[in-house]
């Protein structure tokens, strides 16, 4: 029942993309440009320990002598650094723990996001049942708008089972241990350019800490949402999974409509122990710019797991429709014996959309293994890239990889890539790589469409069988919602 | 129901269909028989509106509509059922996911009420009952796996379900053994014969017409009817061959 | 001749190279064939230069229409060992590659290959069997361009690599930039090592160990030169082949 609410709602909010919305809350902005001021600026508005300022500093420094990297399959102007703002926090309020104190305004944009439908009554405390009388599955929700999280939900039993799950700015003041502990753990601040930049003016973002044996209670959600206008914004997720727990995290986003470029750099770490598992889902359909390519989000992205434990797994399955530019490497490192990679990915492009997307897998325990399925669907005059890695180390005795790359053009002015590296120094692994290519055949549209689809149903039912694999991955909150918008997506890619 | 008139269509540029004209009513089931080549199956696809096929003149009315100015899912809403020769499959999508929303989609261009899940299942698992489908088929991506008899069955739960006023079955016997043959016979008897239907059987062969018996048998050849004629046509056929009749 | 700069690992297909032995021999001679409309060229390429030497061809191919080039190459010298092709197919042409890499010792071998389909109904065909024992690394980087309008172009790649020893490495990329939706690409890749069972089986039928990898190693390389037409070629080739997985194992 929510996943229709929601699904309703993400259809609302994409067609609400025909006109355009955003919400005019008062807004602390920091100042235009980036300087070490406006990291002193950041850090001091959200009161962070000396530490924290430090480790930014030290990556702003550091970020000032890199160049941004130009291997990805990507065309686009320079970024203008300096032209953005960096920090925007919505009016603050003093506390908000229940749905009344949250800014009604913030609210009616949660209601166009279709948040609200599927968790006002949580919010409110409100519990349905289902029908055996047990009550429904649940997500707790922590909405970052903007760059602060204004409310989090479910606090209190995620806290009975000893589940931390917070902004990343609460856990950094709240939690400072743990978060230092494992904060660039995975992707160090040296990492790359856009991750450097993250690590320095991050604004926001999501911890998560599974104590050992914990199975997380419900699922975990973050929705994003870009909201003021010329604001990167930088999120940073931090998801501890300490030995034998398990947690399943859902994030989500969407952006208004927008003539000026918006520059989105996340970092995403995971972290699983022994027998750990994370899986983390992703629905992203931020805008992807109009049919000419102007506007939309540029959206540069590292995520990566750490699987460090023993059986340690973790799961990136991804639905990627939006953004004008995708940059993004969802990984695993598999340091762990007999530890579990798996990558499924979906990814749209239309119109002028431009996604480099893919994962590395880089295999460095004994027995680990790894999946990794893409589908790439490009349309319009769009370029979609699938960009690979599958590294096995010589002491990683009995790697398995499989790798399936299909992709799908959807005429004749888009472009469909595959760009697989296969790094292999030990002789026990195994691994297998295939890609095809092709397109939807004439007479499975006269076929569909004899049996009485028009041509956009036909197209979506089409392309949804094409991704099934990887749809079928997703929990059941967003496996509707993606449905329809991979259909939502395609809308005007033929006939 | 379908009036076609001096119908002339090509492929390519190479005229097919050369002036054909065929009447059909209601509560009828007529055989279009004809050598390889004659246009029989570029008839079907031209009825159902297959891109690539062009009609260059002549009418095609159904209905009291005219069909060659709609799209092919509007033919399919009017009630319009084409089973191909060779069903096309379609990966990952699943026979009862790939048929309601199509049925669906008729009903909403008919002004229908969708139905819903647990009413669809209970029409297609009626319907691949009667056809002797085994239920798991329904839920296996279209076609895709399937043998040449178990498509062309498949085809026929289709038709049960989406009840069309007009079926035009092309080689729908071609592919099939001869208990499946007397099954799918059975179906389009069971599915199709009926006061406000028509069925139009496209056919090598005379096999399939000693289950579903046909009011009116025609023979196509170069693109044109050339006779036309009661079930006795069809014996003279399989006698003959096409050669003596088409002479 | 080649005059651009010598090569950094950011070109990517120098990525695995051994660059100083490539700046040792900078610039290298690029042939160049031109095979006209309608014609086809065979070629069998030999690569088993001494072991201390670093031998880089390169070759650039273009096929015109309906052209076909048939390559086999048998890249086994060097302790730097590069056989680069760079084919531009033009409207019908076909390119056919069998090419085996069988490295040992320090040696860094690589296939290169770039595959240009610039217009429609152009085919390629290639099969790579690599087998790596020692320190040696071998890599296939094949990277195929299906131009805009390139419609009905039809290229597959086939690798297949098998390490031999715990310090061999194998590196892939198989490589698809595609701007047309009406073609047929695909490529599959793989790396593992010798079946066990297999080996196993030979043994218990008295065949020794070293004998039955020879075994299944020449049936791994296989057909990748039975497409030689002068028999007498094929027979000097697979005669090179042979030598090169017997000095493998």
């Amino acid at each position: 029942m929510m996943a229709t609410k929601n699904a309703q709602a993400y259809e609302a909010v994409n067609k609400t993309y025909e006109w355009g919305f955003h919400s005019d809350i008062e807004q602390d902005f920091a100042p235009k440009g980036l300087s070490e001021d406006t990291v002193r600026f950041i850090s001091a508005k959200k009161g962070e320990p000396q530490w924290m300022l430090d480790w930014r500093l030290k990556a702003f420094r550091l970020w000032q002598t890199l160049e941004s990297p130009d291997w990805a399959k990507l065309n686009l102007e320079p970024i203008d650094y300096q032209d953005a703002f960096y920090y925007a926090e919505p009016k603050p309020k003093p506390k908000l723990g229940s749905l009344d104190e949250v800014d009604p305004e913030i609210l009616r944009v949660y209601e166009k996001l279709g948040i609200p439908i599927a968790e006002q009554k949580m919010l409110a405390g409100v519990e349905e049942l289902g029908e055996d009388g047990q009550p429904k599955r649940r997500v707790a929700v922590d909405a970052v708008f903007d760059s602060v999280s204004v409310a989090t939900t479910f606090r209190k039993e995620l806290e009975a089972a000893g589940v931390i799950f917070r902004s990343i700015s609460e856990a950094i003041k709240e939690y400072p241990e743990l978060v230092r502990k494992w904060l660039g753990r995975v992707v160090p601040m040296t990492d790359n350019y856009f991750a450097t930049l993250n690590a320095a003016v991050f604004s926001d973002g999501t911890f998560v800490y599974i104590p050992e044996g914990v199975r997380c209670p419900m699922e975990l959600s973050t929705y994003f949402r870009i909201n003021a206008e010329n604001t990167g914004q930088f999120e940073r997720t931090l998801i501890v999974a300490d030995k034998g727990s398990y947690v399943s995290y859902l994030e989500g986003c969407t952006a208004p409509m927008r003539d000026e470029n918006q520059l989105h750099a996340a970092v995403v770490e995971l972290v699983a122990l022994d027998d750990a598992e994370i899986k983390y889902s992703t629905v992203q359909n931020w805008y992807p710019g109009d049919e000419n390519g102007k506007g939309g989000i540029y959206n540069f992205v590292t995520k990566r797991a750490l699987c460090q434990g023993k059986n340690s797994k973790v799961s990136w399955t991804q639905v990627e429709t939006g953004s004008a530019i995708t940059w993004k490497y969802p990984s695993c490192v598999l340091n762990g014996e007999n530890s579990v990679g798996e990558f499924y990915s979906v990814a749209v492009t239309n119109n002028r959309q431009q996604a480099d997307t893919g994962t590395k897998m880089i295999h460095n325990g004994k027995g680990s293994r790894s999946t990794i399925v893409s589908k790439g669907i490009s349309a319009g005059r769009s370029d979609n890239t699938y960009r690979g890695l599958v590294r096995v180390a010589p002491g990683a005795e009995g790697v398995r990889n499989f790798t399936q790359c299909d992709s799908l053009l959807l005429g004749d002015q888009c472009g469909a890539h595959t760009v697989p590296y296969i790094e292999v120094r030990n002789p026990s692994a195994q691994i297998e790589h295939e890609a095809t290519t092709s397109k939807i055949s004439d007479d499975q549209m006269f076929y569909a469409m004899q049996r009485g689809l028009d041509s956009e149903s036909a197209v979506a039912l089409i392309v949804n069988g094409f991704a099934k694999e990887v749809l079928q991955q997703l929990p059941m909150e967003f496996a509707v919602e993606a449905q329809k918008l991979l259909g939502i997506s395609l809308e005007g890619s033929v006939g | 129901m379908l009036k076609i008139t001096d119908l002339h269509a090509e492929i390519d540029g190479k005229e097919i269909l050369k002036g054909l004209s065929l009447q059909v009513n209601a509560g009828e089931v007529h055989a279009i028989m004809g050598p390889n080549g004659a246009g029989k199956s570029t008839l079907g696809y031209v009825l159902g509106g297959r891109p690539g096929y062009e009609v260059t003149s002549g009418s095609v009315e159904f209905d009291g509509q005219n069909l060659l100015e709609m799209e092919p899912h509007e033919r399919a809403a009017a009630g319009l059922f084409l089973g191909f020769q060779y069903p096309v499959e379609i990966p990952g999508v699943s026979n009862v996911q790939f048929l309601r929303e199509a049925l669906n989609a008729q009903r909403k261009g008919r002004d229908e009420k969708p139905l819903s899940g647990a009413e669809f299942l209970k029409l297609a698992r009626a319907q691949a009952d009667a056809l002797s489908m085994d239920q798991d088929m329904l839920k296996r991506p279209v076609n895709v796996g399937f043998s040449g008899g178990e498509k062309k069955r498949n085809e026929m739960v289709q038709m049960g379900i989406v009840d069309p006023k007009l079926a035009i079955l092309d080689e729908t016997d071609s592919g099939l053994d001869i208990d499946a043959l007397r099954i799918v016979g059975e179906g389009i008897n069971r599915i199709m014969r009926k006061s406000d239907k028509t069925v139009i059987l496209i056919t090598h062969y005379e096999r399939l017409l000693s289950y579903v018996a046909p009011d009116f048998v025609h023979v196509l050849s170069a693109g044109r009817i050339i006779r036309s004629g009661g079930p006795e046509l069809a014996a003279e056929l399989e006698r003959e061959g096409y050669a003596g009749v088409v002479a | 001749m080649n005059l651009l700069a010598v090569p950094t690992r950011r070109d990517e297909t120098w990525h695995y190279s051994n660059l100083e032995a490539v700046a040792s021999v900078w610039p290298v001679q690029t042939e160049v064939i031109d095979v006209p409309a309608g014609t086809s060229i065979a070629r069998v390429i030999v690569q088993d230069a001494a072991t201390d030497t670093v031998a880089i061809r390169d070759y650039r191919v273009i096929l015109r229409e309906g052209a076909t080039a048939t390559f086999h190459v048998l890249n086994t010298g060097g302790s730097f060992g590069r056989v680069a092709i760079d084919v531009t197919c033009h409207s019908g042409a076909h390119f056919e590659l069998g090419g085996a890499m069988l490295g040992t010792g320090e040696q860094t071998l690589e296939i290169v290959t770039t595959l240009n389909h610039i217009e429609p109904n152009a085919t390629s065909n290639q099969v790579v069997r690599t087998a790596l024992g020692g320190r040696a690394t071998g890599s296939y980087l094949g990277k195929v361009a299906v131009a805009r309008h390139a419609q009905k172009t039809d290229a597959s790649q086939s690798v297949k690599a098998m390490l031999l020893s715990r310090t061999a490495t194998a590196n892939a990329k198989p490589e698809l930039e595609i701007y047309a939706d009406d073609v047929k690409c695909a490529h599959g890749a793989t790396v593992g090592e010798l079946d066990a069972n297999a080996l196993f089986y030979l043994a218990s039928r008295g065949i020794a160990p070293a004998q039955a990898k020879v075994m299944l190693l020449g049936a791994f390389i296989g057909s990748v030169f039975d497409g030689i037409d002068d028999p007498a070629e094929r027979a000097r080739v697979e005669a090179a082949a042979q030598a090169a997985l017997e000095r493998l194992l």
